[in-house]
């Protein structure tokens, strides 16, 4: 089967567009619109939230003994991925206007503090587990104590994130 | 007895190949965004799985080739040609995002780093592939792969609103907070999982692998109508967990490890337990199933030797393709891509690749001269046309609504 001139062109045109559209889903811009730099701070909380309710869930439920060490441990190292990442759009972010630049710097404390307590987690979750951490200072006593930390920041993170127009 | 054993070619493909790792993820990832405002999709996939694997496997019992093999020689080699790279570089995309969820998976189980499973879970996949007989293969992970029914007990156990559910359901919409071009992009993808290519050259080639013949034509349809449907339900069961437990909290699922929370909260280690080996054995099965592909496609492509039911050195470009579609994955996985990241391209690109499969079967399954007094009946052409118009409009769809939502974000 031969492809006509005009077919190849529709084709090649076709491509061109493909292409270009991806080339610019794939740009970062230096410098975004306010609106874009404010959603692109609440989707950061927005990650950030998920991760530390994520969190909260885990620590109960191995606080309940229904879930493993090495789940709860596995569940925690993915939330701090995330929370990476987050921190990361967050610092990358080049704010065009004084309220998003305050939105941006509300959001990397608030992403810094649900890291702090998922790491604090992390360290619970192996001193129940068995590791030899009963004089690290850092390790929360118990969950209780985990989920009022938890509580806390999951507050601020809502807090940063009603700021920035987020859910 | 022997009928019982045929059903399980059908309940592997449902549960090792509709639930795969981008089942789980799909509707653990749509269960904890959007409810079971999508759950009409998987209505919809498990539909057009059922009648497109149906018709695979009959042109297959009843011409004795398998679905490869006459589409080259009913489309010729260029477009067959094009079909193929097409095919064999979503097969890999697919087996990639496989055995990265059986490392995920025994990571979950063991913390040890997901790298150094990568390895293991290649080498285990290649031995099974050289050394385990067919029905072995398939019998031992469709029962383990069952499993994964641990989702629908979870979802018992959790006692959730069922009105609360129905009420997600139907009428289908998008959630208030959600975009209505990520509501679609989901709705591409879940479809894709359901639907994914490689379900069917597996099927098919299966078929041919267990001698099927126009006797076994009820067989087929008994495999198609007890497999997917089974699949379907474990798919629902897991983005209903999803909605019950991780949407209220405000949790969007991006890792494994958030998957099997509701499932540890409605049963606790044990079902855990059950449910973890459940995704490994499922993964597991996938990751069979497309390293096979990848050798049916490109041997009945090329008119090689192809099969288990030949010894490996009868069939030793069949192997080797398997071997090195197997190696590719692991290559991929080894440069720290993220597994799920590499499913949920995969689904979204073989919602692109859908009428590359789905059109020479229903073109095949119309000839007389190959299906005889077998051809399709006015229903099934029907149904095969609305489907059709389906998988184009998804397939046209999938690229640009992945750039306008930033791959569903």
């Amino acid at each position: 089967m031969t492809i006509s001139t005009g077919g190849r062109r529709v084709a090649a045109g076709a491509v061109a567009l493909a292409v270009g559209l991806a080339g610019a889903g794939c740009t970062v811009a230096s410098r975004q619109e306010p609106g874009q730099a404010t959603a692109a701070v609440a989707d950061a909380l927005a990650e950030a939230g998920s991760a530390a309710e994520t969190t909260r869930l885990t620590v109960e439920l191995l606080d309940q003994g229904r879930v493993t060490g090495p789940v709860a441990d596995t569940a925690l190292l993915d939330q701090l991925r995330v929370l990476d990442d987050a921190e990361s759009a967050l610092t990358t972010l080049v704010p065009p206007d004084a309220a998003s630049s305050g939105h941006r710097a509300a959001g990397l404390t608030a992403v810094g503090d649900v890291s702090d307590v998922v790491v604090s987690a992390r360290e619970w979750v192996a001193a129940r587990s068995g590791g030899d951490l009963d004089d690290a200072v850092a390790v929360p006593a118990d969950a209780d104590e985990l989920l009022a930390e938890l509580g806390a920041v999951t507050a601020a993170v809502d807090a940063a994130l009603a700021e920035a127009g987020g859910r | 007895m022997r009928k019982m054993l045929a059903v399980a070619l059908g309940v592997l493909t449902a549960i090792g190949g509709f639930v795969d790792i981008g089942d789980l993820v799909t509707n653990a990832v749509v269960g904890s965004r959007f409810g079971m405002s999508l759950v009409w999709v998987v209505v919809v996939g498990v539909v057009g799985i059922c009648l497109f694997a149906s018709m695979a496997g009959r042109v297959a019992a009843v011409s004795g080739r398998a679905t490869f093999e006459i589409i080259r020689e009913r489309l010729g080699p260029r477009a067959a040609g094009a079909n193929l790279v097409a095919s064999f570089a979503i097969n890999l995309l697919t087996l990639t995002a496989e055995i990265g969820g059986i490392t995920l998976a025994l990571h979950l189980a063991s913390s040890v780093e997901p790298r150094l499973w990568i390895p293991v879970a290649a080498l285990a996949v290649w031995l099974v592939l050289w050394r385990v007989k067919f029905q072995v293969l398939e019998n031992v992970a469709g029962l383990m792969g069952l499993l994964l029914v641990g989702f629908a007990v979870a979802l018992f156990l959790l006692g959730p609103d069922w009105g609360e559910l129905l009420r997600q359901a139907v009428p289908p919409s998008a959630p208030g907070n959600e975009h209505p071009a990520a509501y679609w992009y989901y709705a591409v993808a879940l479809f894709g999982a359901a639907m994914t290519p490689y379900e069917v050259f597996f099927f098919s080639s299966g078929a041919v692998e267990e001698r099927w013949t126009s006797k076994d034509l009820a067989t087929n349809r008994l495999n198609v109508m007890v497999g997917f449907p089974l699949g379907g339900l474990l798919s629902v069961a897991i983005a209903a967990c999803a909605a019950v437990v991780l949407l209220p909290a405000g949790i969007e699922v991006s890792s494994l490890s958030q998957i099997v929370l509701p499932v540890a909260q409605a049963g606790g280690v044990l079902l855990l337990a059950v449910v973890i080996v459940g995704i490994v054995a499922a993964t597991f099965g996938a990751a069979l199933e497309t390293a096979l592909s990848s050798g049916y496609t490109m041997a009945q492509y090329l008119g090689w030797s192809w099969g288990k039911f030949r010894r490996p050195a009868r069939a030793a470009r069949f192997h080797v393709t398997m071997i090195v579609a197997v190696l590719l994955a692991v290559g991929i996985l080894m440069t720290s891509v993220d597994p799920i990241a590499v499913t949920e391209m995969s689904v979204v690109f073989s919602a692109v690749a859908l009428p590359l499969t789905y059109v020479p079967i229903l073109v095949v399954a119309n000839d007389p001269e190959y299906m005889g007094e077998h051809v399709n009946g006015r229903v099934m052409n029907a149904l095969g046309g609305v489907y059709l118009l389906i998988v184009v409009v998804a397939a046209v769809a999938a690229v640009p609504l992945m750039i306008a939502t930033g791959a569903g974000s």
